[in-house]
């Protein structure tokens, strides 16, 4: 190639780079000054705020980690509500997909020696325990899935549903068979998973530890699967348009299971990966609510891998620096609630935005979910 | 058009330069500066019960001059605890109140860490049960708790000895928070001192997750009234607002009612009128008592290490002060002095076996 | 609904009322665990009941909504503070405050309805975001103003807690006096005691059963109800005979908001006299799950609504009861096991007996023209 087209090229991909962000950026900017004159309405001073939250989601290394820490459960349980979306599929259930994992792989963090008896070398219980914690989240997923395709069960229900068994089941759990028996422990909660189950942590003294480069590289494998792959094609397929689907021969039932494993699976890691690199156990009342961010990820991420990540990350910081802020103007940390809800609706509703700013539309829409579908 | 963007970034930018209402922090670092930082746990500061108690300890301890500067960050997520009281740690405050048994563990861990900083640990118990070895306490670490079971248990007693209909029932919050299962424990007992035959309707909302068990005022409300429907004329409502929905359908319904924590008396006028008492645990003056004797044991005095009893009692009836005989009266001072006294004890295991 | 599914639903219900009076019966008359447990579940059933009404005048005009649970908490929380306000700064009598608060809550609702209207029907975008942005905009605007309002110092109510003005009165419907009238024994007494409770309720409560039916004579057998589900199932084709789609779906839309709106006012007005961050604990999604369910009609959506209200009945009488239970169903008394009855329940029935749901075939598309 001659050095005067990757020129063309290079600046040709920024441009279209930039052209890509600019939208986003900017409902990240107008939310960003809403939320502003909300707290300079009751009192607060918005630059301090701000600086307090760019401070702690990104201010020094131990502020980075962390924002990674937060990050690495939402790129998880984001990218398995977009593979559901992609398959034409609403999963509200990453939520108990995502804590049915986590016991699964407490469990086998700290039970699985005893069991066999014998010393399980470090990397390959830390590997069962990530993987068997995607597993039971996949199965959890597939049951709704099955419903779907075999018995016509609405999906949505279904996972609904299952969030609540999940929780009354992990309650249960936490509370009777599986709870520690430590004499000092008065919580419902595992047990330490062993050492040779843990995630090492990337940094000597900070937090983040492998599951975020996990998170990164299982990312950029779902992109391969769902766009490069025959069953990514398939799913795809079933999700646009599965009358289509059937009429070129894929097997829609199969598929539909298939998606909604996929999504267990990836919630499923979401779970393990907070057990194995952060907490070391599980316990009530962690891990909570991220089934439900998942879905504003998602969708803040148009369902794209890429899109996901970024989306996890600025959520992540947010949710990560709203300590700082809170602790320099005692604002409360709802405000970031109040911004994040606007986020989305600027990068959802871009004509708003497009208005403001005077952005010409290309015109291209993206479907992104197909309602309730059949 | 254009003059209209004008405007509105002019307002934007007026809006935002509007000076802060808010007093600066001073030089937390600086040694005569006594400043005081909270951890809530994942909840928020105007919860009406153990946190937004806590904090009022904390600008008691401020109003008392104790403390130059307060101030408190609320959790978002169990992962965040250590986080935040490095926040505080890192900026050189004295004293730390963290607030939750979830806390415990990392609470501790942070006193190690910070030798030089207090930590006061609400509803944390060192070395569980009741351990009087005293020689692991961590010197700088004082776990604040109260006798929940001898609140209940005299608030049982008293419904068992007013009950006309021989059934009492109490609405509670998850039983996988001990100090809520000691609440209903310690009901059930004080009921069946003063007569096993009165029959004690406990029913605990561990069906729903952590963040929704204190937060379904609604739940409690259906629960009070399938237990009023079943005959029970006092309901004692023992788990922050879900247990609050129950009080006040008690006091709808025209029964009496039982509140928790507070004297709630103040704190649900809704209720009032039939407010016979509340189970009281003096988290806020138990707070501030403990930010003082911190700050005298920064010069030199002696810090109450591992655990630190507060104060459990019963509230006065108030509205209701006709109602209640004489020798219920007499009654409930005895037991109080027998719980105090440790002549009389409860029964409840300091923890769900 | 066909009466095979509804006969299922009503044998569902009566088994879980069974299990109660089998293990009270020992300690109270069966006939007041019924009238008790009836009560409950009409109550529980309430705010399922008027979101699955909301979701399901949405989605027959075409519209998905999962943005219930926001337009319930937001309608919640203004409604409870429009009455306090009233009642407090105002000076206005409770009655009145507490009307002016239902009001509050009605137009929250259809406000919010509106944003998500205007977001999924005009600027055509995607109908799950826009009721994400409702539901995440809800939790942090009521969060936000509940902080400021009510608890720094300095706010309009100065930091106290702020009496509130009382919950909506019971309407009392004279069922127990004219079973009265005709009783002889004393069984027939306490049977006219226990069933005139029942139907004591609050002005709420009758008026989601109301509009249950009001509802499906709308939709079903007006001219206003067949273009709505023309609009939901063909718009092309209503369009083509001069319906105007998108009016018709605005106007569906902000009705349903106005339906999660009086659910909203159940939770702060009639339920509790007072309103907590997060209050509707995740009842939209169910009321959600209750309009499939129902398969996106009103008498099924009740119905559902009742099944859930039936099982959170079931759950707390078991632990009322706790004591009767017999040894060998021990696993009864936990309630974490009793409390997975009523969504295993759902599961059953959707897949075993009613089968495949049939949503508006226009259902989450935006109309183009």
């Amino acid at each position: 190639m001659q050095p005067s087209k990757v020129r063309t090229f290079f600046r040709k991909l920024l441009s279209s780079a930039l052209e890509s962000m600019l939208v986003p950026l900017l409902a990240v900017f107008t939310a960003m000054v809403i939320g502003g004159v909300v707290i300079a309405l009751v009192g607060g001073n918005p630059f301090f705020a701000f600086i307090g939250l760019i401070e702690g989601s990104f201010g020094n290394a131990k502020a980075l980690s962390e924002t990674a820490v937060w990050a690495t459960p939402y790129i998880f349980a984001g990218l398995a509500v977009s593979v559901a979306f992609k398959g034409g599929l609403f999963n509200i259930g990453a939520e108990g997909q995502l804590a049915f994992g986590a016991v699964t792989a407490a469990l086998i963090g700290y039970a699985l020696p005893g069991w066999l008896g014998i010393e399980i070398p470090a990397i390959i219980h830390v590997l069962l325990a990530v993987g068997l914690g995607g597993l039971a989240g996949a199965l959890w997923a597939a049951i709704p899935g099955a419903l779907k395709a075999f018995a016509g069960g609405h999906e949505v229900i279904n996972t609904i549903m299952m969030n609540y068994i999940a929780l009354n089941l992990t309650s249960f759990l936490l509370n009777s068979p599986m709870k520690d028996p430590d004499p000092t422990n008065v919580s419902a909660r595992t047990p330490l998973i062993a050492e040779g189950a843990r995630l090492p942590v990337l940094f000597d003294g900070l937090r983040v530890h492998w599951g975020f480069i996990l998170a990164l590289v299982v990312a950029f494998l779902v992109w391969v699967f769902i766009w490069k792959t025959t069953l990514g094609f398939e799913i795809r397929t079933v999700g646009a348009n599965p009358d289509a689907a059937k009429y070129a021969g894929i097997n829609v039932k199969r598929t539909i299971v298939l998606s909604m494993a996929i999504s267990g699976l990836l919630a499923g890691l979401a779970g393990s990966v907070e057990v194995t690199g952060l907490n070391y156990r599980h316990e009530l009342g962690f891990s909570m609510g991220y089934g439900f961010d998942a879905i504003a990820i998602a969708l803040l991420g148009k369902i794209h891998p890429v899109g996901v990540v970024l989306a996890s990350i600025l959520f992540a910081s947010m949710r990560n620096g709203a300590t700082r802020m809170q602790f320099l103007t005692q604002i409360p940390v709802d405000v970031i609630s109040v911004i994040q809800g606007l986020i989305l609706l600027f990068v959802a509703a871009d004509v708003i935005i497009r208005f403001i700013y005077r952005i010409k539309s290309r015109g291209d829409r993206v479907v992104l979910t197909r309602g309730w579908g059949g | 058009m254009k003059k209209i963007y004008v405007i509105i970034t002019a307002l934007v930018l007026v809006a935002m330069l509007m000076p802060a209402c808010t007093p600066t922090a001073p030089d937390c670092t600086k040694a005569d500066v006594l400043c005081v930082g909270m951890v809530t746990d994942v909840g928020k500061i105007d919860d009406k019960s153990f946190n937004q108690s806590a904090w009022e300890g904390l600008q008691q301890a401020k109003t008392d001059g104790v403390a130059d500067w307060v101030q408190y960050i609320e959790t978002t997520d169990a992962k965040d605890y250590a986080k935040n009281i490095a926040t505080f740690a890192d900026a050189g405050y004295d004293v730390i109140v963290t607030v939750g048994f979830n806390l415990t563990g990392d609470t501790a861990t942070a006193a190690l860490a910070y030798p030089n900083i207090y930590f006061i640990g609400v509803d944390q118990f060192q070395e569980w049960p009741y351990d009087a070895d005293t020689t692991n306490d961590i010197a700088n670490l004082a776990g604040l708790n109260f006798p929940e079971d001898n609140a209940g248990f005299l608030v049982g007693a008293l419904a068992a000895m007013m009950t006309e209909t021989g059934k009492i029932g109490s609405v509670c919050g998850t039983d996988l928070v001990p100090p809520v299962w000691r609440f209903g424990e310690g009901y059930r007992a004080g009921a069946a001192y003063i007569d096993p035959a009165v029959e004690v309707f406990v029913v605990y909302h561990s069906d729903v997750g952590f963040d929704k068990t204190f937060t379904d005022p609604e739940w409690g409300a259906a629960t009070a009234n399938t237990m009023i429907d079943n005959g029970a004329d006092v309901i004692f409502g023992a788990g922050g607002k879900t247990g609050n929905g129950a009080v006040t359908q008690a006091a709808t319904r025209g029964v009496y009612a039982i509140g928790v924590d507070s004297d709630q008396y103040y704190t649900l006028p809704e209720a009032a009128a039939r407010m016979l008492s509340s189970a009281m645990k003096l988290i806020t003056p138990g707070v501030a008592e403990l930010i003082g004797i911190a700050k005298d044991a920064q010069a030199g005095a002696a810090f109450p290490a591992g655990n630190y009893m507060g104060d459990a009692t019963y509230a006065p009836f108030h509205d209701l002060e006709d109602a209640v005989p004489a020798d219920v009266k007499a009654r409930m001072e005895e037991i109080f002095a027998m719980l105090l006294s440790g002549e009389l004890t409860t029964g409840v295991p300091p923890v769900k076996p | 609904m066909d009466w095979k599914r509804f006969l299922f639903i009503a044998l569902i219900i009566v088994l879980l009322f069974t299990v109660v009076v089998l293990v009270g019966s020992a300690a109270q008359k069966p006939i007041v665990i019924i009238a008790s447990m009836l009560a409950t579940t009409i109550a529980v059933a309430t705010p399922l009941t008027l979101g699955a009404l909301s979701g399901l005048y949405c989605e027959r005009a075409g519209v998905v909504n999962i943005g219930i649970e926001g337009m319930m908490l937001s309608a919640a929380f203004f409604g409870w503070f429009g009455a306090i306000y009233m009642n407090t700064i105002l000076k206005l009598p409770a009655m009145a405050s507490l009307l002016i608060g239902l009001v509050c809550a009605l137009l929250t609702g259809g406000l919010m309805a509106l944003l998500h209207a205007a977001l999924s029907i005009t600027f055509k975008v995607d109908q799950i975001i826009g009721g994400t942005v409702i539901n995440i905009l809800a939790i942090g605007i009521t969060g936000f103003l509940n902080r400021q309002l009510f608890f720094e110092k300095g706010s309009i109510f100065g930091g106290n807690v702020p009496h509130a003005p009382g919950t909506l009165p019971v309407i009392h419907i004279p069922i127990q006096e004219a079973i009265e009238s005709v009783c002889t024994s004393e069984t027939c007494f306490t049977i006219a005691r226990a069933f005139g409770k029942v139907f004591d309720q609050r002005p709420i409560v009758i008026s989601a059963i109301l509009l249950v039916i009001i509802t499906h004579f709308v939709l079903f057998k007006t001219r206003w109800g067949l273009r709505t589900r023309a609009v939901g199932e063909h718009p092309r084709a209503a369009d083509t005979v001069g319906i105007n789609v998108i009016m018709m779906r605005y106007v569906n839309v902000v009705i349903g908001g106005m339906m999660a709106g009086l659910g909203g006012a159940y939770f702060t007005l009639e339920s509790v006299p007072s309103f907590e961050p997060l209050m509707t604990n995740g009842r939209g999604f169910i009321a959600l799950a209750a309009m499939i369910f129902g398969n996106w009609t009103p008498f099924g959506a009740w119905a559902a609504s009742l099944v859930f209200g039936a099982a959170q009945a079931l759950q707390i009488n078991m632990q009322v009861f706790r004591d009767s239970i017999p040894a060998q169903w021990a696993i009864l008394q936990n309630s974490y096991v009793v409390g997975l009855t009523p969504y295993i329940l759902t599961m059953i029935i959707l897949t075993g007996v009613i089968g495949k749901t049939v949503s508006p075939a226009a259902d989450g598309q935006p109309y183009e023209k």
